[in-house]
């Protein structure tokens, strides 16, 4: 049983690695979003000057403790990927549909929960690879000359690491699993992607992966407040960034990273016994 | 021991009323090639994924390796191979890690699957290919490879559904003398469906022909071309030469003459034993035959015999690529 989950979910891990442009694919998203837009979409600049505060200072107001635009959207560009990563978990699993490769592992003596779960294992390895990679790679950014790049202001502790570890950790497995039950509940691609579309933007545009909510309208704070891409990425920023306000001495976010991230494991939790449900469904012999 | 394969009464019905299987019941022996023929959409494909447990019947009993199907899936599972009639390979993988996921599908050890891998790569001549990708292999080697894959874990039974579709004639005949060679070294119990009626022939023990979800015709492939007539002899005696109907009747074996001047069409059992009586009857009679021939009907004559001449542009095949592809097949059968 364990040696079928081990068997599936190295095949998914393998596959990816030997298709070269499934890897590349994947980096082109995240890599582009921090070369151009996060060096041209300077959102800081646009602040202007505000008397009395440094630049500095005016940029920690604005995002929430992070030094700068940069630092405070890399961040949330870990979130961001969770969600790109997770799309081509259940486009897979349509062609694999098409392929009969999930008809060869239907009619195997498994347990159906080894399917999916080897399918989730080894698909959330992606974003959560994938968002080190990202947030590597900011930091790098910051050592070249003429880029922007992610800069720490506050000091990161052993157990921010281990919980900024648990968001990335929380927030890939919550989107591997809804992208891959949208796989098996789905027989044609055009099918899928309408789906993941209608979810897909949605959930970004919602969250603070891109922009703070602070300037929100209220009533879409709320839903932010709510989105798993909002808990996971505040983990990480309280982590990373100066959580308290040097200029008005108050906190930059109402609760504290343990909170935020217990949210982001409910989530998860959540969303993996649901997805799991579909699949269930989806592969039960009609 | 039970017979491998029992269905009795079984029944299919998918939404929208469609009774694609539909009061079907048939036995398998031991170790016996049983081959299930059939029209598009007759039902053929939705039998076998109830017997291998990928679909669930709506009514009567399916019986697979002695374990009732709906009762016991995970076991009959264990106890069958399948070859399906798309492949099911994964292109990235080689074939010899293609053949170590299946055996960890199959619960096989680690040691024991790469045992069996090592044989099976060897009998099925991919040794050379072991260690490349699938999706370099041509047709043929595919369909090995799934051979190899289906019989890995050592299944009392083996579906193969339409295994040499799409096969070059090199290829079909490969794949049936590996199956063949199996057989000789294992007991092994086939069930297939193929629309090759010339395969069926020279492959199965017996034959059932399914359509519209019922069987119309079971039995060895001879048994099934003597119900629709017989043999054919046809005699051409020199011109203005005596009459030898009466004759011929007489010998043992003859079901009917027909005469249409000099020539006799003679309906039999066994033509070709029958060859010499008829020569030394004319030459008793002093009339000097022309020619001798003899015409055996063939599994495309029972075919169409049992399900009807008529072209089926509308089938209900499960996608339209699939149905134009067995289409265009089946037009290529008939040229």
């Amino acid at each position: 049983m364990l040696e079928a989950l081990r068997a599936l979910a190295w095949r998914e891990t393998i596959r990816w690695f030997r298709s070269p442009f499934a890897v590349f694919a994947s980096l082109i998203f995240p890599v582009m979003y921090l070369l151009l837009f996060g060096q041209a979409f300077n959102l800081g600049k646009l602040l202007g000057f505000i008397p009395g505060l440094t630049p500095t200072e005016a940029a920690m107001e604005a995002f929430r403790g992070a030094p700068n635009y940069f630092s405070y959207f890399s961040v949330g560009m870990v979130g961001f990927v969770a969600v790109t990563a997770s799309l081509f978990l259940g486009a897979n699993v349509i062609f694999d549909k098409r392929l009969g490769f999930v008809k060869k592992t239907t009619a195997a003596p498994v347990p159906r929960f080894t399917i999916f779960g080897s399918r989730l294992i080894a698909g959330a390895f992606r974003p959560v690879l994938l968002g080190f990679l990202v947030l590597g790679m900011a930091a790098l950014l910051a050592y070249i000359p003429g880029f922007n790049g992610l800069t720490v202001n506050t000091q990161v502790t052993a157990l921010g690491v281990v919980e900024i570890i648990l968001a990335l950790v929380s927030v890939s497995l919550a989107f591997s699993a809804l992208f891959l039950a949208m796989g098996f509940l789905f027989e044609s691609p055009e099918g899928y992607f309408g789906i993941v579309n209608l979810l897909n933007l949605p959930i970004l545009f919602t969250s603070a992966a891109l922009y703070p909510t602070t300037t929100m309208p209220p009533w879409l704070q709320t839903i932010s407040a709510f989105n798993p891409i909002t808990l996971a990425v505040n983990v990480m920023r309280l982590n990373l960034f100066a959580s308290v306000s040097p200029v008005t001495g108050s906190d930059y976010y109402p609760y504290s990273a343990l909170v935020y991230l217990g949210g982001s494991l409910a989530y998860s939790f959540g969303l993996v016994l649901l997805s799991f449900w579909i699949a269930q469904r989806g592969l039960r012999p009609r | 021991m039970p017979d491998p394969i029992v269905t009795e009464n079984l029944v299919k019905v998918f939404p929208g009323d469609v009774r694609a299987v539909d009061d079907v019941s048939f036995h398998v022996r031991e170790g016996e090639v049983f081959g299930f023929l059939g029209p598009n959409g007759a039902g053929k494909t939705t039998t076998v994924q109830v017997l291998t447990t990928l679909l669930t019947p709506s009514g009567g009993r399916a019986e697979v390796a002695g374990l009732d199907v709906r009762a016991h899936p995970d076991e009959v599972r264990r106890r069958v191979g399948l070859v399906f009639q798309e492949s099911t390979s994964d292109d990235e993988l080689t074939g010899r890690e293609n053949l170590q996921l299946s055996g960890a599908l199959y619960g096989l050890s680690p040691s024991e699957t790469n045992r069996r891998t090592k044989d099976l790569l060897t009998r099925m001549h991919l040794d050379d290919a072991a260690e490349r990708r699938v999706k370099t292999y041509s047709g043929g080697m595919r369909r090995r490879l799934e051979l190899a894959a289906g019989i890995l874990h050592s299944p009392h039974v083996l579906f193969m559904d339409e295994p040499t579709l799409g096969l070059d004639p090199q290829g079909r005949a490969g794949l049936w003398d590996y199956v063949r060679q199996l057989r000789k070294e294992m007991v092994l119990t086939v069930f297939v469906t193929t629309h090759y009626l010339d395969e069926a022939d020279s492959m199965c023990d017996r034959i059932a022909i399914i359509d519209h979800g019922k069987i119309v015709a079971a039995g060895s492939p001879s048994e099934l071309k003597e119900k629709i007539g017989g043999d054919l002899l046809t005699l051409v005696a020199g011109p203005d030469s005596a009459d030898l109907t009466a004759v011929l009747q007489r010998i043992p074996g003859v079901l009917s003459v027909q005469r249409r001047d000099s020539e006799y069409r003679i309906k039999c059992r066994q033509g070709e034993s029958l060859v010499p009586a008829t020569v030394s009857a004319a030459a008793s009679t002093g009339v000097a035959l022309q020619s001798v021939s003899l015409k055996k009907p063939s599994l495309d004559e029972v075919f169409l015999e049992f399900t009807g001449r008529e072209y089926r542009a509308e089938g209900s095949g499960p996608t339209d690529i699939d149905k134009t592809m067995r289409i265009n097949q089946w037009r290529g059968r008939r040229r």
